[in-house]
């Protein structure tokens, strides 16, 4: 008797093992299958080239991406904050360019900082509603950024001088002659990311704060720490991403960093994290950030207008949604 | 023609991916008796109930209600052929009332548009009698009641259904020994009505005085149905776990007690716990006994720091500390087992090693980098000692069954090797099979020089393990009981203030 019931849980311990290697391959599978797509619709599909523009088109994505995912991780869902951190971070940094180009990106990525830490102390330590408080933040910041500049746009090269130049040449280097400085910072970022969620106490503390924040609570967890932490780190790779889009656009204004609030929660859910927390890893982001480029290319390469081409994103998102929920809860996994 | 039972399942299977969660189970209720139904935690007791409850579509085999062979495959399905369930988990909503719940999905309007308070009111009224609650206002809300009224309200929700068949999952569990006797009354009075209704309960004794028959359920077959006088609780026990069982839980025989671990001195959180003095010594079990809602989980928050207290004070090791958190807790070797190991205790979507290291985290960092595999060894040692199963680190603990859960959750801290562990509730809702292992493990922690505080409303529990038993009465404690004169009889008295077992309360060392 007691054989047999070991017998059965061996199946579905193994069965759980398939389920879980397909759910952590998942978004892969979607890349793998973009790619053939590209390849068979487009012969410039499959060349270096494309494969660099591909890439560049979604770093600034990742290095946010790779930052935010902590916040979800921590169950906290997301920071709509971020195209304000993206926008403010780049107008302080072209505003203090007169300085030299060490003080201006000191400055910007303080910016994030500051923000950072206001987001991690109100949602972790008076536990605001991370979503009402995040989205409120970027009304009043970009309200802020308005008023403080009446409106208009700030330019790199009338206000920096010398470091102006070097500012705005940051997004347009290439290391070792061919990869950007952005491709890199991305990689870096991911890297990193992946490193501290998953070998570092402090990732191992954001997950179980994600997957049960009365349960961290009580197990002598620091978790108004551990969710500002997530809010910090967050704010800083929107800081640094910011920078980097405000150099590419030569321009410091308060819509830069529109919409990057929502493809980076796009990533991070195609790349298996859910929004509830504690599940998932920057891997998979990155998986999901690949996605993401890849399909704006092989569209755009089919021939399908911008316009429609976010139809279709938004499409893809609701489907994995609904086939993320349908699995896990298939594994007996949604909560239990 | 055989008799028409009001519930028959004939042949009845549920596969899981990988198990067989019910594997082809004959059940018969009649109309006018308690059925209980039996078995550890994993036996496939739930299953079976979902499955009448219409909660899965893909299950074989006959159900026949009445006499009709029905396909239950959905909740509303089941409702419609008068099937009632009673979860042991309350799922009323809260901040709605009284009459809002109880007629949730059948409000009376006016015209269809307009609801019908007067209606409403009267109907309301009609369940709540049913269930001996005919005093309550319709439009209070559920958060201003009792949690025993909350329960019965659950009850004559259901009720109003007009349900032939009501199931049952462990009513009890949550309700002091007087709320039991008045909800055994209601019971009664329902089987008179002539529903069937099916019992589930791990709390053996209670049976006895309210079942008419048992099925016993073992590795998702059943064993057997009986009626109750052909059955004991050690037959029932045995059948349970497989095996036979030694029906005397060891006694062991009074420990030498070691040195103070820990003193509290008039601790007091205004409005749950006052002047509360007490202290533990190495290898002793303090039990602390009382009613529900006495105050004996809020004392355990004040002392590890989750609520703060308002005076008081406390003395590790003859050491006066201040708490002010679980982690500064952890530090004086504190550990505290929370009473609902669901939202406080274990976090279910991570798995089982997870769980278990999630307290020793800063221990396994070393330079920022933290590594599980120095944990492993620890992990396999607590989950050998504890019998999880299954025994594979790597298994998301919501999969395990309740039982396993429990033993994860006592695993998690005995991992930190505290020299003084809190536990609250250690074995609601587990099987006696988790319930002997977790004993065991709770005997060997005293006896190796720790002090344990164990707060339970499992009155044998609290017999077999303590040295002394603290009764707790409405936030204060109001005496002591030495191990001579501990039984669940003077417990009991003692916890409603009566009895003369129950000594001054001077707390001597």
């Amino acid at each position: 008797m007691q054989a047999n019931t070991e017998n059965q849980d061996v199946r579905k311990r193994e069965m759980g093992k398939v389920s879980s290697i397909i759910s952590k391959l998942g978004v892969y599978v979607l890349v793998i299958a973009l790619m053939i797509l590209g390849t068979i619709i487009s012969p410039k599909f499959l060349t270096t080239s494309n494969f660099m523009n591909i890439i560049q088109a979604v770093s600034l994505l990742g290095i946010v991406a790779a930052g935010v995912s902590f916040v979800t991780y921590s169950g906290n869902f997301v920071d709509m904050s971020i195209p304000c951190i993206m926008a403010f971070s780049g107008m302080i940094a072209v505003d203090t360019l007169k300085y030299g180009i060490v003080v201006s990106i000191l400055c910007g990525l303080s910016t994030g900082l500051v923000i950072g830490i206001i987001n991690g102390t109100v949602v972790g330590k008076l536990k605001a509603n991370p979503i009402i408080w995040t989205l409120s933040v970027a009304f009043v910041g970009s309200g802020f950024m308005r008023w403080f500049y009446s409106g208009k746009q700030i330019y790199p090269d009338v206000n920096g001088g010398a470091a102006a130049e070097v500012f705005i040449s940051l997004s347009r280097t290439n290391v070792f002659g061919t990869i950007p400085l952005i491709v890199i910072v991305m990689i870096i970022f991911m890297i990193l990311g992946q490193f501290v969620m998953t070998k570092t106490k402090f990732g191992k503390q954001v997950k179980l704060v994600g997957s049960s924040y009365e349960v961290a609570k009580m197990t002598g967890i620091n978790v108004n720490g551990v969710v500002s932490g997530a809010f910090i780190v967050t704010a800083l790779t929107a800081s640094i991403a910011g920078i980097f889009l405000t150099s590419l656009a030569k321009t410091g204004a308060f819509y830069n960093g529109e919409g990057y609030d929502f493809n980076a929660v796009t990533a991070i859910v195609i790349g298996g994290m859910t929004l509830t927390g504690g599940r998932g890893d920057v891997v998979g982001v990155l998986g999901g950030v690949l996605v993401i480029g890849l399909l704006s290319n092989v569209m755009t390469l089919i021939g399908i207008n911008t316009f429609s081409q976010s139809i279709v994103k938004g499409i893809i998102f609701i489907a994995v949604v609904g086939i993320n929920a349908r699995s896990l809860r298939k594994l007996g996994r949604d909560d239990a | 023609m055989n008799e028409v039972f009001s519930l028959d399942m004939k042949g009845v299977s549920k596969q899981f991916p990988g198990t067989l969660a019910v594997d082809n189970v004959d059940f018969q209720v009649k109309a006018g008796e308690v059925h209980a139904l039996l078995g550890e935690n994993g036996a496939g007791k739930s299953t079976l109930m979902k499955m009448i409850a219409g909660a899965f579509s893909d299950y074989t085999g006959q159900i026949c209600v009445l006499g009709e062979n029905v396909e239950l495959c959905s909740p509303s399905a089941a409702k419609a052929k008068g099937v009632g369930m009673v979860y042991q988990e309350l799922s009323l909503a809260m901040p709605l009332t009284i009459a809002e719940n109880v007629l949730a999905g059948r409000l009376p309007t006016k015209g269809k548009i307009f609801i019908d308070k007067k209606a409403m009111r009267e109907q309301t009224i009609e369940c709540l009698k049913r269930v001996g609650l005919g005093h309550l206002d319709p439009f209070s809300c559920i958060k201003e009641i009792s949690q025993q009224e909350a329960q019965l309200v659950e009850i004559a929700k259901t009720l109003g259904n007009n349900p032939n068949i009501l199931v049952m999952d462990e009513p009890t569990s949550s309700l002091s020994r007087e709320e039991v006797k008045l909800l055994f009354g209601i019971i009664e009075k329902l089987k008179k009505q002539g529903l069937a209704i099916i019992y589930i309960s791990h709390h053996l004794p209670e049976l006895f005085e309210i079942a008419d028959r048992v099925t016993i359920m073992r590795d998702g077959k059943k064993i057997g149905t009986y009626n109750i006088d052909e059955v004991t609780t050690k037959s029932l026990v045995e059948m349970m776990v497989g095996r036979p069982i030694d029906d005397k839980p060891i006694k062991v025989k009074n420990q030498v007690l070691g040195e103070e671990k820990l003193r509290i001195e008039n601790l007091t959180r205004n409005g749950f716990f006052h002047d509360v003095s007490f202290n533990v010594r190495a290898n002793e079990v303090l039990g602390i006994g009382g009613l529900s809602g006495a105050g004996r989980s809020e004392l355990a928050r004040g002392i590890v720091g989750a609520d703060a207290i308002d005076s008081g004070k406390i003395y590790i090791k003859g050491k006066e500390v201040r708490i002010k958190n679980m982690s500064q807790a952890l530090e004086h070797g504190v550990a505290y087992l929370t009473e609902n190991r669901k939202e406080e205790g274990l976090a279910l979507r991570i798995t089982i090693g997870e769980n278990i290291l999630a307290p020793l985290l800063k221990k396994h960092t070393k330079n920022g980098i933290y590594s599980a595999k120095s944990g492993a060894s620890e992990v396999l040692e607590v989950m050998k000692e504890l019998k999880v199963y299954p025994p594979d680190p790597t298994v998301t603990v919501g999969n395990l069954s309740g039982g396993n859960q429990q033993k994860v959750l006592l695993g998690k801290w005995v991992a930190t090797k505290p020299q003084i562990l809190i536990l609250d509730e250690p074995t609601r809702g587990v099987d006696v099979g988790a319930k002997m292992v977790i004993h065991d493990t709770i005997r060997r922690l005293a006896s190796e020089g720790n002090a344990v505080i164990l707060i339970s409303s499992d009155l044998p529990e609290l017999v077999a393990l303590s040295d002394r038993v603290k009764i707790m009465k409405e936030g204060r404690f109001i005496g002591e009981l030495i191990k001579e004169d501990l039984s669940e009889e003077t417990i009991l008295l003692a916890a409603n203030g009566e009895g003369d077992k129950l000594s001054e309360d001077i707390y001597a060392s």
